[in-house]
């Protein structure tokens, strides 16, 4: 197959599933994939200055700039689901020597469909008919759940702030090991006063009288209530004596969660059982009932299929189900096709206006023609 | 690039003490149309492109390989590297030019002492802003891959073209990655250090760059050098 052959392969099988082709912008305010993805995306951006100064990147998928059109429709007024398919550019820095900056990535994007396993089987099935159309197979399939560790910090009932900072610190790099060892500080003698405050404004006049006894100067954006909402956060989490052992065994336990996809959900519902976390169960079934439908409408992927509860957890906005395809002759890094749910982004681009559930998976060219051993 | 091309930086106390290592190992630098001159000679290295340039610009040559060897900063050095220490090979900390590379915040910030705590005031400021904490630096790659390292995420970056500790007064950022070496300049801006915010203990350091293309007449100098200067850099001789 020729190059045009692998592209009109894969866009022929998401063309037929009933997805509108689409090509949006290319160039995008900087501030829409670091705003909603954090500066940690920064170092594979394409970025460059306009001529009025203001900061741009190239689309480094299409992902993001299909979302965008798919929430403008919405807070447009009109409803009801809708499928996208593209064949276009995207534009990266290079992770590895080699990679190239300019791609192609044949693909499509679902939304407002129901948010449930049938979905996810359905949105991989179609992934894996285009690359199986492509001439390819997989040598390898990794999968993972970006839902399953914030359903075990839900059910560990930590407070708040403490279950939102280990959330969160589990989609970074330095992945949860440095808060899980912290130990909270004690609150200087000077502000419990703020803290025991009957009122807000009883807190905030004590607080301005500490600032003034230190000589510290109010400066900064964030504003005094904020910053007493803080130290009340931080008063609660040392009241719970920082992150308790069970909760580190937990996390342990599901960290150390690798087997094929089809263990998956015994070794979680194993877990579970151990530390009580019922809790975990919907997000655990439709785990199981993902990977029974996926193994129902392709028999054949059973035996390459993995599970790893990590997986993906850099993907900035994806959210739940998440797979990456391997093909022969490439490396981990450099998977043919990949996909995943990503329910909250259509929220997080158009600022809460619009609300929708999506999937959406693509298909690399480029690389598929070196898995099949040609060009590279 | 056939000879040996080396740089100092062009100004200030930096200038005076690479001028003085060099010196004391056998080969003073003379400036070449007086003291405002940017060209300069250097005795006893043979033939070599003696040049004067600013600690970031030795830097970014030492990186892209545009330079075979200088005095620069460490901090400059990490920062400009895109894949970190592989891109260059400090041979001698020189002892001079010393200084922290550190996180600090607003001292009036008493809920926010380490990253973490800095992690929770950004993620509940978007909440309130609808937009991310801002954090001013010059230092733009050593502030995303330390923040990264350590979890924070809830953040953007401002690029300072300087008085990055002025940021905070001013209201263009709330946080700043800056250099300081006794504190006095934070403290009079109304900063603290967060107890977990050392980046980088920086000074000043005699580097060479693996990526520039080395003639054998280059290396015979950078030979000489080592010698004069007492560095043991035989493995890294074999390996340019």
């Amino acid at each position: 197959m020729t190059y045009a052959a692998v592209v009109k392969a894969a866009r022929s099988r998401f063309e037929a599933s009933g997805a509108k082709p689409v090509n949006p912008a290319y160039i995008l305010p900087s501030d829409i994939p670091l705003e909603l993805s954090g500066e940690a995306v920064r170092a594979r951006l394409c970025v460059f200055t306009d001529h009025r100064g203001n900061e741009m990147v190239m689309r480094p998928d299409l992902t993001l700039p299909v979302a965008g059109l798919e929430a403008d429709r919405l807070a447009g007024g009109t409803n009801g689901p809708k499928a996208y398919c593209y064949a276009a550019e995207a534009f990266r820095l290079p992770a590895a020597a080699g990679d190239p900056m300019e791609f192609t990535q044949v693909g499509f994007e679902r939304f407002g469909r129901d948010s449930d396993p049938v979905e996810d089987a359905e949105a991989f099935a179609l992934v894996h008919e285009a690359v199986r159309d492509c001439g390819v197979v997989p040598v390898a399939i990794a999968t993972g759940d970006l839902a399953i560790f914030p359903a075990f910090i839900d059910a560990l009932g930590l407070p708040r702030v403490t279950a939102d900072l280990l959330k969160r610190a589990f989609r970074q790099e330095g992945g949860v090991r440095a808060l899980v060892e912290a130990s909270p500080a004690p609150i200087e003698a000077d502000l419990v006063p703020t803290l025991e405050a009957a009122t807000l404004e009883e807190a905030e006049t004590a607080f301005r009288a500490a600032l003034a006894e230190r000589g510290i100067p109010l400066i900064g954006t964030r504003s005094v209530p904020e910053i007493i909402a803080g130290l009340r956060a931080r008063a609660a989490a040392l009241a719970a004596g920082g992150v308790p052992e069970k909760v580190r065994e937990v996390i342990g336990a599901l960290a150390a969660v690798n087997c094929t996809a089809a263990e998956a959900a015994d070794q979680l519902d194993a877990i579970a059982v151990k530390y009580s976390l019922s809790r975990t169960s919907s997000a655990i079934d439709r785990v199981a009932r993902r990977m029974e439908l996926i193994r129902e409408l392709l028999p054949e992927v059973k035996a390459i299929c993995r599970f790893r509860s990590g997986f993906g957890r850099r993907f900035t906005y994806y959210d739940g189900f998440l797979f990456e395809t391997l093909g022969p002759n490439l490396s981990e890094r450099q998977p043919i096709a990949s996909g995943g749910r990503y329910d909250g982004l259509v929220s997080g681009l158009s600022n809460g206006k619009a609300n929708a559930t999506a999937i959406g998976g693509v298909v690399r060219p480029d690389r598929v023609l070196r898995a099949k051993g040609r060009g590279a | 690039m056939t000879r040996l091309s080396l740089a100092i930086p062009s100004k200030g106390r930096l200038k005076e003490k690479s001028e003085a290592w060099l010196a004391s190992a056998g080969f003073p630098v003379t400036q070449i149309g007086g003291e405002r001159g940017y060209q300069a000679q250097i005795e006893g290295l043979g033939d070599v492109e003696m040049r004067l340039l600013s600690a970031r610009e030795i830097a970014q040559g030492l990186v892209d390989g545009s330079l075979h060897a200088g005095v620069t900063g460490e901090d400059l050095l990490h920062d400009l590297a895109p894949t970190g220490e592989s891109d260059f090979d400090v041979v001698k900390r020189l002892g001079f030019g010393g200084a922290d590379v550190i996180v600090a915040v607003p001292q009036a910030w008493v809920d926010v002492d380490t990253m973490s705590d800095l992690e929770a005031a950004g993620a509940a400021f978007r909440k309130a802003h609808h937009r991310r904490l801002r954090v001013a630096t010059k230092y733009m790659r050593l502030t995303r891959r330390f923040f990264a390292a350590r979890s924070v995420g809830e953040y953007r970056l401002v690029e300072s073209a300087g008085a990055t500790e002025a940021a905070p007064t001013t209201g263009s950022a709330d946080v700043i990655v800056d250099i300081t070496s006794t504190g006095a300049t934070l403290k009079a801006n109304g900063l603290k250090i967060l107890s977990d915010g050392l980046i980088l203990k920086s000074e000043a350091v005699f580097a060479v760059s693996p990526g520039a293309v080395w003639s054998s007449e280059a290396k015979a100098s950078l030979e000489v050098l080592f010698a004069g200067a007492a560095i043991k850099g035989k493995e890294l001789l074999e390996k340019i």
